[in-house]
């Protein structure tokens, strides 16, 4: 038996021609969003806000009764475990005790080097940590979605997020007690970079897989699978020497990477306050 | 046809089940796994959904709604505002033809069809992304995707048929009751 229509009027002449022009009008909306993005006009952020605002909590909450049950899991597996990691964490502290004090020797030695080469450190930079509630990666785009919890409003759109092995990626949109980060395996994600050996410099650049390419080497670079590659802080948009990648592959016509974490497992971050863009006192000086 | 209050509120919530239901079916593929690929499977309750909805209940499943889904895919798949929207339209506007043209009884010829199409807009949102970024996509994370979208096809569109006997067939009662 034929499904009638009931819910909506049928379609004549007329409903069809509106329909056809609707749908045009659509696409038309479509393509000027991705326009709208790709010129930045801050309408687009905006709208994104707003809906990450929504959204973000809702994600959030659905999360929680799985996240709950993952650390109940490594809390259990980790009591099971508690007698070897006991005699592990004693060996460890004998090293770390011999390492203290050739700590201290080179802490003495680097200043002394520090001075003779007129060397200053980067400023200090203050952070926040903040803990991811979703990992939002597939072919067409790779980001995290972080819970701000307190603070959040000292958060701004380009901030660097790190974890305890390097770069994670940058602050991409903040809304409420959330916040967006593209990583650096995202498409559009391009970091200068120096190989951390050889201080051959590169730009490294995303494709939404797992993997990093390195371009604009070099022709006579000397890197090496397996050489960290850091960040070389040309441009001012990042510090320097934050680690980036470790130098997977070399080929004849490419040179990929592969970043130092890994998106499923990371769940805790810190956001490096770190704004390159100047402030509105600078920028009117320069005008 | 004079068109009643509840039976317009009726017409409204029927509107709503398709994104509804695909949007608890997302919400759910959030539940935090260690597997990449895990990812990759987000997006298929949207593909699966506007195919299915498209091809079984066009009255109720309109190019709005399809706007709809693609806003909120933009939103949980962080891609850029507009892309997802463009590229739902056009899985739409595929699964339209394709109601048009064939006569779909069997579920094995539904399935197959739904691979092409989405195989089609796969290929579409990728231009659009290689474009908007001047980065090609790699295609071995393109296959994954679309054989991931396909293989769980069934399953997704079992639960839209669960979704639709149990909610939509309501209103349709609820005319016989009226007649």
């Amino acid at each position: 038996m034929k499904r009638q229509r009931v819910l909506f009027l049928k379609e004549n002449y007329v409903l069809r021609v509106l329909k056809n022009f609707m749908v045009a009008g659509l696409f038309a909306i479509a393509l000027l969003l991705i326009l709208v993005h790709k010129i930045d006009l801050g309408v687009i952020s905006g709208v994104s806000k707003t809906v990450l605002y929504i959204t973000a909590p809702i994600i959030h909450t659905i999360t929680l009764p799985a996240e709950g049950l993952s650390i109940a899991y490594k809390k259990t597996s980790e009591i099971m475990r508690v007698y070897q990691e006991n005699e592990r964490l004693k060996k460890q502290n004998t090293q770390l005790f011999l390492l203290k004090d050739r700590m201290k020797a080179l802490k003495a030695e680097n200043r002394l080097l520090k001075n003779l080469l007129h060397h200053f450190d980067t400023p200090d930079i203050s952070s926040r940590t903040a803990r991811v509630i979703a990992e939002t990666g597939d072919a067409f785009a790779n980001a995290l979605i972080l819970y701000l919890s307190k603070d959040a409003d000292q958060i701004k759109p380009g901030y660097i997020v790190v974890d305890q092995h390097g770069l994670v990626g940058r602050i991409e949109l903040v809304s409420g007690k959330y916040a967006r980060v593209t990583l650096i395996t995202n498409i559009n994600s391009k970091i200068p970079v120096i190989a951390q050996k050889s201080r051959d410099r590169g730009i490294l650049t995303g494709n939404n897989s797992n993997e990093l390419k390195l371009i604009f080497t070099p022709l006579l670079a000397e890197l090496n699978p397996g050489d960290i590659l850091v960040t070389s802080g040309v441009g001012g948009g990042l510090p320097p020497d934050i680690p980036v990648a470790r130098i997977k592959k070399i080929g004849i016509d490419s040179i990929t990477a592969q970043p130092l974490f890994t998106p499923s497992k990371i769940e805790i971050v810190k956001i490096l306050f770190y704004d390159a863009t100047p402030s509105a006192h600078d920028l009117k000086e320069l005008e | 046809m004079k068109v009643s209050l509840k039976n317009f509120l009726t017409a409204i919530l029927a509107f709503l089940v398709p994104i509804i239901s695909t949007l608890v079916l997302i919400l759910i593929l959030f539940i935090p796994r260690d597997n990449s690929y895990w990812n990759f499977l987000r997006q298929a309750p949207f593909y699966a959904g506007i195919y299915f909805w498209q091809s079984q209940r066009p009255d109720i499943f309109t190019f709005f709604s399809a706007f709809i889904l693609g806003v909120l895919a933009d939103v949980f798949g962080s891609t850029p505002l507009g892309i997802n929207i463009i590229s739902f339209l056009v899985l739409y506007m595929i699964a339209t033809q394709i109601s048009q043209h064939f006569n779909v009884k069997r579920f094995s010829y539904s399935w197959l069809l739904f691979s092409a199409s989405t195989l089609l807009t796969l290929f579409f949102k990728a231009a659009i992304v290689s474009g908007a970024y001047r980065h090609f996509i790699p295609l071995n994370l393109l296959a994954i995707e679309w054989l991931l979208i396909v293989a769980s096809y069934p399953l997704f569109a079992r639960i839209y048929i669960w979704t639709e006997r149990r909610y939509i067939h309501l209103e349709e009662r609820y005319e016989k009751v009226q007649s």
